[in-house]
């Protein structure tokens, strides 16, 4: 990966870190406080779910608007190249 | 400063709460919530939910349940913290900080009742085509869903927040 994607996903993790802070603050921490940890792998099984599939969904958020941005670009420079017989 | 500390105080304080509300409460006690939602997922999938006493909302015609753990709060929990946390800047006096702990409530309230709705809508979708899933159990796929609507949720509330922070923050500073 280049510096350019890596900058695009750390944009978007700092842009998310509100919300996911009060995601994981409401579903895990207070939980956890309140010992839901007790019910053992079923919460770890559940935990590590909530834990996993936010940060994929902002990769994948990432990845999609960056591939659609990087056709659009490409579309409308060849949009914008003058046809051969045009420069002949 | 004294002013937001005291509201950011307010807010973990009601986030305690509010959770702790909702770990008592019976399905009954949430009418204030389930009832909303019901009658929008309803509108959503053209389908009719009674109240179902003791449980809280049911459909007989898709077999779909809309109980305690589906009622939102959690994530209306998540939201009024983050609104709160996130325009405390905003707090200057008493009455301005009353003034964003009730937007704060309003707005997370109206957006639980919305996301839920259709995090619920996509479910009884799901529920009905569920060849194109079968690598996931029902209740697996039924988790994967509420994650990704209750976050997505969260964050299209967030940059709404933000928008309306920047949009008003010039006509305050023009004034």
């Amino acid at each position: 990966m280049n510096g350019a994607v890596w900058s695009v996903m750390g944009r978007a993790f700092r842009r998310a870190a509100p919300p996911l802070a009060w995601y994981y603050a409401i579903t895990l921490v207070l939980p956890v406080a309140h010992g839901a940890a007790q019910a053992g792998a079923l919460f770890a099984e559940h935990a590590l779910v909530v834990l996993v599939l936010p940060p994929a969904l902002i990769v994948f958020a990432c990845a999609s608007r960056e591939g659609v941005r990087m056709l659009a670009t490409r579309a409308r420079a060849c949009w914008r190249r003058p046809p051969r017989h045009a420069l002949s | 400063m004294k002013t937001r500390l005291s509201v950011l105080t307010v807010v973990i304080l009601a986030v305690w709460g509010m959770k702790r509300y909702y770990a008592d409460a019976g399905g009954d006690d949430l009418w204030w919530i389930l009832k909303p939602t019901a009658r929008l997922a309803g509108v959503m999938t053209g389908t009719a939910f009674a109240a179902a006493p003791g449980e809280g909302y049911f459909s007989r015609e898709r077999l779909f349940l809309i109980e305690k753990s589906c009622a939102g709060i959690n994530f209306m929990i998540a939201a009024f913290g983050m609104l709160a946390f996130a325009l405390v800047h905003r707090a200057a006096s008493v009455v301005s900080g009353a003034r964003l702990l009730a937007v704060s409530v309003l707005a997370s309230y109206v957006a639980a009742v919305l996301v839920n709705a259709v995090r619920i809508a996509i479910a009884i979708w799901l529920a009905a085509h569920p060849v194109a899933l079968s690598t996931f159990t029902r209740a697996g796929v039924h988790r994967l869903e509420g994650i990704a609507v209750y976050f997505g949720g969260l964050m299209l509330l967030y940059e709404l927040a933000q928008r309306f922070d920047r949009r008003a923050a010039p006509a305050r500073s023009g004034r």
